[in-house]
C-alpha cells in the first residue's frame, strides 16, 4: 500500500516538475507577487507618518482652532498627515489596520470635541497622542508634535501653555504590509495549488481514462486520495520554505515555523484539494471545472485576508469571508508565522483542519472511482 | 509469463470469461439484454459491433467498473458482482480503456512501472517495452508520442501485472492503417505467447484478422457468433467474381447465361458464385470482349456478416 501511494506521490511530483507552468504557478508567480506588493506598498518615506483624527467639528466641518492646530502640523513639513473619519468610532484599530496594508507608522493624533470651546473658555486643552513606544520613531515624532503644539499654542496666546499632548502608549507589532503579506501569499499558493491540482488530477486524469484505468487495478480510491493529499504536502512545504526565504532575503521578513504551522500545512493539503475534488465531482469536464476552480478561488484570494487585512473590507464582505476556508489558513499562518500568537493560531489551525476534514471526506464519499 | 488460473469454483468449465444471461439497465435503456457467450483460456474473443451496442457496458462490467443488473459474468472463475471476488479479478487482469492516455509528463518506461507499481508483481518493464516494440521511446516522455505508439504504451501498460485475461477496448480506433497494423502485431504476440485476450471493436478486418471467436453484438444483444471462417459461411452470402472496371459498357458485354450480375462503385461488374460455378464464368469471360479486364474472386467478410444480419454497414468511424 505505501508503495502505492509513494507511487503516486512521485509520479504526480515528477509530471509538476516537468512542466514550466506549474513551476511558475506554485513558485514564481507568488515570488512575483511578494516582489510587486512589496514594491508598490512598501515604499518608505522620509516624513513620519500620522494619522490624525479631528472630532472637533461643528456642522460637519472642523473648528477653526482645530483645523488651525492641523495646518499647524502640516506646515512642519515633517508628518504625513493621514485623516481619519470624526465618525471613526474605533480608530485606533483602524490605523493599525489601514497602516499595515499601506505600510506606514502606526501612530494616531485625537482631537478631542469640544477642542476649541474648551480652549476659548478655559484656556486649555488636551489633544491625544496615540503610539507604540517601541517604535524607533516614537521620540523624534512625539518631540516634534510637542514643539508644534508649542508653536501653535504661543501664537494662541503669550503664556504658551495652553495646549497640552497627552501620549498614550498603544501597543502595535510594528508589522509592516511585507509580513502581513507574505503568509497570505503562502496561503494563496496553497489554495492555488491544492484546488487546482486536485481538480486538474481527477478531472483531466479521468477525461484521459487514467482513473479508469487505476480502478481496474488493486489500487483503492484511498489510497489514491493519500497518494494526492501527500503529494499536495510537499508542494505546500515546498511553497512554504521557497517563500520564507525569499522573504526573509529580499524584505528580511523573520517567521517562526511551530506546530501550528505544521497543522496548517497539514490542514491546507487537505482542505483545498478536498474542495478540488467536490468541484471536479460536480464539473465533470475538465475545461469547465478549471473555470469553476477558478470561480472559487479568485473571490476567496481577495476576501479572505490575502492582500489587505479583512477589516478593511466592507461589512457585508467581512461577513462573507467568515464562510471562506482561506480565512483561517491566512489568519492562522499569520498568526503562527509572524505574530506570534499561539492561541490564535490554534484557533485558527483547529477550524481549518475541520474544515479539511469535512472538505476531504465529502470530497473522497463524491468522488467516482467506478463508473456507476 | 504466468499461466496460473486460479481452480475453477464449483459448476464452472474453468472458462477464464464466463457470461450468462447478462444485462445492464440505465433506468429504461437496456445497454445489454440477457447476452451470454464465454472465452476459453489462449484464445482471442473479440466483441464486435457499431458504437453504442454495448460492447464497453459488457466490458466494463467484466472489469468489475460497473455492476450488472441482471444474469451473472464470471472471470477466472471470479463473480463479479461480489465485492470480494472483484478484488482478486482486478489482481488478475489486464486493461487497456478505450481511449486510454497514460500520463503525459512521465516517460514510457516511468509509465510502465507507474501502473506496475498498483500490483504486487510487475513485469519487467523494458521486456514489455521490447514486446511493444517502443526500445527506442523508453525515455521519451507519452505526450511526445504519436496516437500509435500511445496505444502501444498502453498496451504494455495493460500486460505490466501479467494478467491472466487482457481487455482491449477499441485498441485501434483513431488510429491510422499503418499504427493499427502495429498493434495487431503487438496482439498477435500476445496470442502466440497464449494469452487471453478480449478485444472490443468496431473494425471488422480487425475482428476477423486477430479473433479466434467473434461476437457480434447489436442494441445490446448477441446476434451470432463463432469464428470468423463460420460466421462468414453461415452469414456472409456467397464469393463474388469481381470484374475491375468495366463500368456499363462492360455489362452489357457480359456473355448470355451467367448469374445476374451488378455494377458497384468505381464501375466494378460483380457476378455472385454459386458453388462449381466458377470455372464455366471464367471460360466464358476469356470468350468475350472483357478477358482482358482484371478479375478477382471475393470471399465474403464480416462486413458482409454484419450487413446480411442487420441490414446496415457499420462505419468507419462505428456509427
Amino acid at each position: 500500500m505505501r508503495s502505492r501511494i509513494y507511487t503516486i506521490i512521485s509520479g504526480h511530483f515528477k509530471s509538476w516538475y516537468r512542466s514550466k507552468s506549474n513551476i511558475f504557478w506554485t513558485i514564481a508567480f507568488p515570488l512575483l507577487l511578494i516582489v510587486l506588493f512589496g514594491a508598490i506598498f512598501g515604499s518608505g518615506s522620509t516624513k513620519f507618518d500620522l494619522y490624525v483624527q479631528n472630532q472637533d467639528l461643528v456642522a460637519n466641518a472642523p473648528t477653526s482652532l482645530s483645523q488651525g492646530y492641523v495646518n499647524n502640523l502640516t506646515s512642519t513639513g515633517a508628518f504625513s498627515l493621514h485623516m481619519v473619519a470624526a465618525e471613526q468610532t474605533d480608530p485606533i484599530t483602524y490605523v493599525k489596520n489601514d497602516a499595515q496594508l499601506h505600510n506606514r507608522g502606526q501612530r494616531l493624533l485625537v482631537i478631542p470635541l469640544g477642542f476649541q470651546t474648551t480652549l476659548n473658555t478655559t484656556h486649555q486643552a488636551n489633544i491625544q497622542l496615540y503610539m507604540d513606544q517601541s517604535d524607533q520613531a516614537s521620540a523624534s515624532l512625539a518631540g516634534i508634535v510637542n514643539a508644534a503644539t508649542v508653536s501653535y499654542a504661543a501664537r494662541l496666546s503669550p503664556t504658551a501653555d495652553n495646549v497640552s499632548v497627552q501620549q498614550v502608549g498603544i501597543v502595535t507589532k510594528n508589522i509592516r504590509y511585507i509580513d502581513f503579506f507574505i503568509p497570505g501569499v503562502i496561503g494563496m499558493t496553497l489554495l492555488t495549488t491544492g484546488v487546482f491540482g486536485a481538480v486538474n488530477t481527477n478531472g483531466r486524469y479521468r477525461e484521459l481514462k487514467i482513473i479508469k484505468k487505476l480502478a481496474t487495478t488493486p489500487l483503492s480510491k484511498i489510497e489514491w486520495i493519500l497518494g494526492m493529499v501527500g503529494y499536495q504536502m510537499i508542494l505546500a512545504t515546498i511553497s512554504l520554505v521557497v517563500i520564507l526565504f525569499f522573504g526573509y532575503a529580499i524584505f528580511g521578513v523573520t517567521a517562526t515555523i511551530d506546530i501550528y504551522t505544521v497543522g496548517l500545512v497539514v490542514a491546507a493539503s487537505l482542505l483545498f484539494p478536498g474542495i478540488g475534488m467536490v468541484l471536479a465531482n460536480f464539473v465533470k469536464e475538465a475545461e469547465s471545472a478549471d473555470a469553476a476552480a477558478n470561480a472559487i478561488t479568485f473571490p476567496m484570494m481577495f476576501l479572505a485576508g490575502t492582500f489587505w487585512p479583512r477589516e478593511t473590507l466592507p461589512d457585508i464582505m467581512k461577513v462573507i469571508a467568515n464562510f471562506m476556508p482561506l480565512t483561517y489558513v491566512n489568519d492562522g499562518l499569520r498568526d503562527a508565522l509572524i505574530y506570534a500568537e499561539p492561541a490564535q493560531a490554534l484557533t485558527n489551525t483547529l477550524i481549518a483542519l475541520g474544515l479539511a476534514a469535512f472538505f476531504i471526506v465529502l470530497g473522497s464519499v463524491l468522488m467516482n472511482w467506478k463508473e456507476e | 509469463m504466468s499461466d496460473n488460473l486460479p481452480a475453477p469454483l464449483p459448476g464452472q468449465s474453468g472458462k477464464v470469461v464466463q457470461v450468462d444471461k447478462l444485462s445492464k439497465k440505465y433506468g429504461d435503456n437496456v445497454a445489454v439484454n440477457d447476452i451470454s457467450f464465454s472465452l476459453t483460456k489462449g484464445e482471442v474473443f473479440a466483441f464486435l459491433g457499431p458504437n453504442g451496442a454495448g460492447k464497453t457496458t459488457t466490458v466494463e462490467i467484466l472489469e468489475c467498473l460497473r455492476n450488472p443488473t441482471g444474469g451473472q459474468a464470471r472471470v477466472l472463475g471470479y463473480d463479479v458482482s461480489k465485492r470480494s471476488d472483484q478484488a482478486e479479478i482486478r489482481k488478475r487482469i489486464g486493461v487497456l480503456p478505450q481511449d486510454f492516455n497514460a500520463i503525459d509528463r512521465l516517460t514510457v518506461r516511468e509509465n510502465i512501472n507507474y501502473f506496475g507499481a498498483m500490483f504486487k508483481h510487475q513485469l519487467d518493464a523494458d521486456k514489455l517495452i521490447e514486446l511493444v516494440d517502443l526500445k527506442d521511446k523508453r525515455d521519451e516522455q507519452f505526450k511526445k508520442l504519436s496516437g500509435g505508439l500511445k496505444q502501444r504504451v498502453g498496451l504494455a501498460v495493460s500486460l505490466v501485472n501479467d494478467p491472466d485475461v487482457v481487455f482491449l477496448d477499441e485498441p485501434t480506433t483513431g488510429l491510422d492503417p499503418r499504427a493499427r497494423r502495429d498493434v495487431w502485431g503487438v496482439i498477435e504476440r500476445l496470442k502466440s505467447q497464449g494469452k487471453t485476450v478480449f478485444l472490443t471493436t468496431h473494425y471488422m478486418d480487425e475482428a476477423e484478422f486477430l479473433a479466434d471467436i467473434v461476437s457480434i453484438i447489436d442494441h445490446g444483444q448477441i446476434i451470432a457468433s463463432g469464428t470468423p471462417d463460420q460466421l462468414i459461411d453461415a452469414h456472409g452470402g456467397k464469393k463474388t467474381l469481381i470484374i475491375r472496371d468495366a463500368g456499363e459498357e462492360g455489362l452489357k458485354q457480359l456473355p448470355q447465361g451467367l448469374p445476374k450480375a451488378e455494377l458497384r462503385n468505381a464501375g466494378d461488374i460483380a457476378i455472385p458464385l454459386h458453388n462449381g460455378e466458377l470455372t464455366n464464368i471464367l471460360m466464358s469471360i476469356a470468350q468475350s470482349p472483357l478477358h482482358d479486364k482484371e478479375i478477382e474472386v471475393r470471399r465474403p467478410t464480416l462486413d458482409d456478416v454484419f450487413l446480411n444480419l442487420t441490414g446496415r454497414r457499420v462505419s468507419e468511424e462505428g456509427n
